[in-house]
């Protein structure tokens, strides 16, 4: 198991505006924006465990000592030609969504829903950086890095989360999952990452970064393609 | 002179048969032959220096093999078998890796722990005679510093300090070649540079950098290209030939020491050589000597002529109950808290005090730099009188840092400086001796003079002094002010170092600080002060500050400050049109959510003699119709509907304050649940945000409720809705359970489901009343069932 806790000096302020549900919007206080964005960085603790497994594109088997086959066309054109798999787990801990719950109650709606988002923005950026990381060690040994895939993506089944969790050894940065898949704490990410040769050409494969093969068409965060 | 390293050691040993997952550096003891054998072919292609097997000779890499005991005996061995390939001009460098973790707070890997495994490699590499350490290799500052702090201890010898950059010109932990160079240089260094990660075509840049940003030799080990992984075997594609080819490039740049690293052969450090003797000369290098303090991920340079850098003061508990109280209960929340807004405000450098009396200072410090260095990316000042405090500082923090402040004391200089040195800190020299706090410019200046002596003596640079020229109270001296301005002058004669003070000393006893600060920082900022220690939140210090830069010439024809001013006498042209009375005033504030004005405005609507009623219908309820409407086209966005949401339960709770006789009457009561299992509750809440703040009485059971609570809550509260919400696939059948008891329960409130997962279709089959896409939907869907 290899361990990162990134350093996280800024919260993406953008990302935290477009998981608000505020992409295009001119006319919201920029303050609520930054404020949720501190308060983030204040709150959020981010860790990071993954683990690199073998992996076969032909069965589409992870060979974990409990192996993993992987449910779902998508995750297995994904993982075409993918020679190994590094499964991730990132957290940024329960503070923050305590925070959330908290500004709820008491009634700071906005300060909350901005703060949930930054939060989403926070643990998305933290496993960028144990993603670069992965990905830079894995340009080392002349694999290339594909973009990172999780449960629930596109037809790969969330039922397959705490088998993820598992093989990333989630629980030692306190990551949990739910009888219903859900991760706990909320702000928290597992996701698989195919180590391939560069030389396999990737034209087939579809894009993961969740909002092209997600069928929620209608989230307030959905990034929009061109 | 130009100087030529030796290249790769893991794939040539592979080629002579050890096997993958084998220890290379055992191949020291067990087959020493065959590591001479790679050293002579390097020798002979003409590499000056060969670095001996021990990349991964340390006790942490060496656990992997079992070998963890015997760290001595391996690099021992791997020097003797170096030494036996050498000409008479050949240097064998021990060479030094990672550790392969992360030092806290990246990982779990403690400074100290880290710093005895490299001291422990590298006494046994000094031990066998090695002519230098080199340590490759690292993606990470604060690994780095651990390593040099162990080789400045552990041998005399020279040391080389090469990081692995990646493709964004950054280790991985975010440090520039600059930062790098400007960390590694102060702590003593000999040369720095970079391998690894990179081909030259890559590095070039970097090895610029390194040489634009100190005065050291710089050094360069590239990659034979980018690795490709072809046939299950990784191929590095650049040739001896094109390898030759970027040797004039890497030396134009400012590298004198080259070499390879992974996919380089012989053939390549011979192509090196090759080019080398076809007359490429070192590039001229002018050393930037500015004084220059970092965090992990930036440099920031002060003295005569650059923008004027603040240093936040804030982090002070002196007379700051609150953050003392925290500080001594272990909590850093204000601290950080405190550090983020002053960073936001401007500050550039932020002071760190923990001197609460009777708490373990060393551990605070260490634990609150510890905290910054992963909060904010600027540098830190150590403030504090303890000498262990200080060290715990600066230990933690992965940059260079400024000790604030170093005075003509005997202990003061005995203790501090050392660990200046040894850290690689700034020192801001405080003109005060045991004789008492000097009066005068002349006396400062010879005090100063005394410590800049003493610095010097002990092994500090020039660029590592910066002077404070004391602030005493004008309230009490007539003089104190000028005394403090004839001293930066006088600073600046005679030093040239830069400038630092505390601003606030001057001014009290005195009415509007503030002004009296702003007025005499800018007279110090002309006398010559280059980094005001002061409040970044103070609105008169930062207004003169953006002036100043302005006429000081930071601010080139004042475009920043013109940019920030413009709008103060912006005409009201800009402005909406003022409402044409108070209910049409409290309904505008609740639409664009001026939560904070609202409440004045209700209590004005009552005094005018507006009915609550009035108020409730004709503003609160209009407002969020409006708001409504615009969602519902598009028009506005959920934190928008929220924030008047916000505003009405304001505004609401001023009705009732002032009137608590008045009551709404509530539409309906809603239990909202989401459903067992599912542990997102954000939607939910927003739901029942909405609901309150539009007259419905809500129960919220919160989130992983089970059928059985739905339905006995939604009998007690005699229900007229239950609102279900479900975010995930697995948990979307729950809601099928929960619609299926209440109708067995015989319960006779309607349903209303939503959650990302769920569609029309679905809540249709489940046999929900309706389905809402979102909260205002909901809110909509639940006054029509209401029958409002």
């Amino acid at each position: 198991m290899q361990s990162y806790n990134p350093p996280l000096t800024r919260v993406d302020k953008e990302e935290t505006r477009r998981y608000a549900g505020l992409s295009g919007v001119a006319a919201f206080p920029e303050q609520l924006l930054e404020t949720a964005c501190g308060d983030a960085l204040l709150l959020a603790r981010p860790r990071s465990v993954w683990n690199i497994y073998p992996y076969a594109s032909a069965t589409g088997i992870i060979a974990a000592p409990t192996p993993l086959h992987l449910s779902g066309d998508k995750i297995r054109r994904h993982l075409d030609g993918a020679k190994e798999a590094a499964v991730l787990a990132v957290t940024i801990g329960p503070a923050l969504e305590e925070e959330v719950s908290r500004l709820f109650a008491a009634g700071e709606y906005t300060a909350g829903l901005l703060l949930d988002a930054a939060g989403t923005a926070a643990v998305e950026q933290a496993a960028d950086a144990a993603n670069h990381y992965i990905a830079d060690q894995a340009a080392r040994r002349g694999l290339k890095a594909r973009n990172r895939f999780s449960p629930g993506y596109g037809d790969w089944a969330i039922t397959d989360q705490p088998a993820v969790a598992a093989l990333a050894d989630g629980n030692h940065v306190a990551l949990a999952v739910t009888p219903s898949c859900m991760l706990v704490p909320r702000k928290s990410v597992t996701a698989l990452i195919g180590l391939a040769p560069a030389t396999v050409r990737e034209d087939n494969l579809c894009d993961s970064r969740g909002c092209a093969s997600c069928p929620q068409a209608n989230c307030i965060a959905r990034r929009e393609l061109s | 002179m130009i100087f030529v390293f030796d290249g790769a050691m893991g794939t040539m040993l592979q080629q002579e048969g050890l096997a993958p997952g084998y220890c290379p550096e055992l191949w020291n003891v067990e087959n020493p032959a065959a590591v001479t054998a790679i050293h002579s072919r390097y020798v002979e292609s003409g590499a000056d220096i060969i670095e001996a097997n021990t990349f991964g000779a340390n006790r942490i890499k060496l656990t992997h093999y079992g070998l963890a005991d015997r760290v001595t005996e391996l690099n021992k061995a791997a020097v003797k078998a170096a030494r036996a390939a050498c000409g008479s001009q050949t240097k064998v460098a021990g060479s030094v890796g990672p550790t392969g973790k992360f030092i806290a707070p990246l990982g779990e890997l403690s400074f100290d722990a880290a710093y005895d495994v490299y001291f422990e490699q590298i006494a046994a590499l000094n031990a066998a005679g090695v002519d230098m350490i080199i340590i490759e290799t690292i993606i990470d500052i604060q690994e780095m510093r651990a390593a040099l702090l162990a080789a400045k201890a552990a041998t005399a010898k020279p040391v080389v300090c090469q990081l692995s950059f990646g493709a964004d010109g950054r280790t991985l932990t975010g440090t520039d070649p600059r930062t790098a160079a400007v960390v590694l240089e102060a702590m003593g260094a000999d040369i720095v540079g970079a391998n690894c990660s990179l081909g030259p075509a890559q590095l070039l840049p970097v090895v610029a950098e390194l040489a634009a940003a100190c005065g050291l030799p710089v050094s360069v080990q590239p990659n034979a290209g980018m690795p490709e992984l072809v046939n299950g075997q990784t191929v590095f594609p650049m040739g001896p030939a094109e390898m030759g080819a970027w040797t004039a490039k890497l030396v134009a740049a400012g590298a004198t020491y080259l070499g390879g690293c992974c996919g380089t052969t012989p053939e390549h450090i011979k192509a090196i050589r090759t080019a080398l003797a076809a007359g490429i000369q070192p590039a001229a290098r002018a050393a930037d000597v500015r004084t220059a303090l970092t965090s992990r991920s930036q440099t920031v340079y002060l003295g005569a002529g650059l923008p004027t850098v603040i240093i936040g003061e804030r982090i002070n508990p002196t007379g700051r109950k609150a953050l003392a109280a925290e500080i001594r209960e272990g909590s850093f929340a204000a601290v950080k808290r405190e550090a983020l807004e002053q960073v936001n405000a401007g500050a550039k450098v932020l002071d760190v005090n923990m001197g609460v009396p009777g708490i373990d200072q060393a551990a605070a410090m260490a634990a609150a730099v510890t905290e910054l260095s992963v909060l904010v990316d600027v540098p830190l000042a150590i403030d504090t009188t303890d000498a262990a405090a200080l060290e715990a500082g600066l230990k933690a923090f992965p940059g260079r840092a400024l000790i604030n402040s170093v005075s003509a004391e005997p202990d003061r200089l005995e203790q501090f400086l050392p660990l200046a040195k040894k850290y690689g800190a700034a020192v801001l020299c405080l003109p005060i001796a045991p004789g008492g706090v000097p009066a005068t410019a002349d006396e400062r200046v010879k005090i100063a003079g005394d410590i800049v002596r003493a610095a010097l003596a002990a092994g500090l640079r020039p660029q590592d002094l910066l002077l404070d020229p004391l602030v005493l109270t004008v309230a009490a001296d007539a003089r104190a002010a000028q005394e403090t301005l004839a001293t930066l002058r006088a600073y600046r004669r005679h030093f040239g170092f830069p400038a630092v003070m505390g601003l606030s000393n001057v001014s009290y006893g005195l009415p509007r600080r503030d002004l009296m600060n702003a007025t005499f920082c800018a007279m110090a900022l002309d006398a010559g002060l280059d980094a005001p220690i002061l409040n970044p939140y103070d609105p008169a210090m930062r207004n003169m500050l953006s002036a100043a830069a302005a006429i000081l010439g930071h601010d080139p024809q004042g475009q920043l400050y013109s940019t920030a001013n413009a709008g103060i006498t912006g005409t009201a042209a800009a402005a909406p049109a003022p409402p044409a009375d108070v209910l049409a005033a409290v309904k505008q504030a609740v639409t664009s959510g001026q939560k904070e004005a609202v409440a004045a405005l209700v209590r004005q609507a009552l005094t005018e003699g507006h009915s609550p009623l009035a108020v409730t219908d004709r503003s609160l309820t209009a407002a969020m119709n409006e708001v409504g409407e615009a969602f519902g086209k598009g028009r506005c966005f959920l934190p928008q509907v929220m924030l008047a949401a916000e505003t009405m339960r304001a505004a609401f709770l001023t009705l009732k304050e002032e009137l608590p006789s008045h009551r709404a009457d509530s539409l309906g009561t809603v239990v909202l649940a989401t459903v067992r299992g599912d542990i997102h509750d954000l939607g939910k809440n927003i739901v029942a945000a909405l609901m309150e703040n539009n007259g419905i009485r809500v129960v919220d059971l919160g989130k992983d409720v089970p059928a059985e609570v739905i339905v006995a809550a939604a009998e007690k509260e005699k229900a007229d809705i239950v609102g279900l919400c479900a975010l995930m696939t697995t948990t979307m059948p729950q809601i099928d359970t929960a619609i299926a008891a209440l109708k067995a329960a015989g319960n006779p409130a309607r349903t209303i489901v939503g959650g990302a997962v769920l569609t029309a279709d679905y809540a249709a089959q489940a046999g929900a009343d309706a389905y809402a896409g979102n909260g205002v939907e909901a809110v909509n869907i639940a006054k029509r069932l209401l029958g409002k």
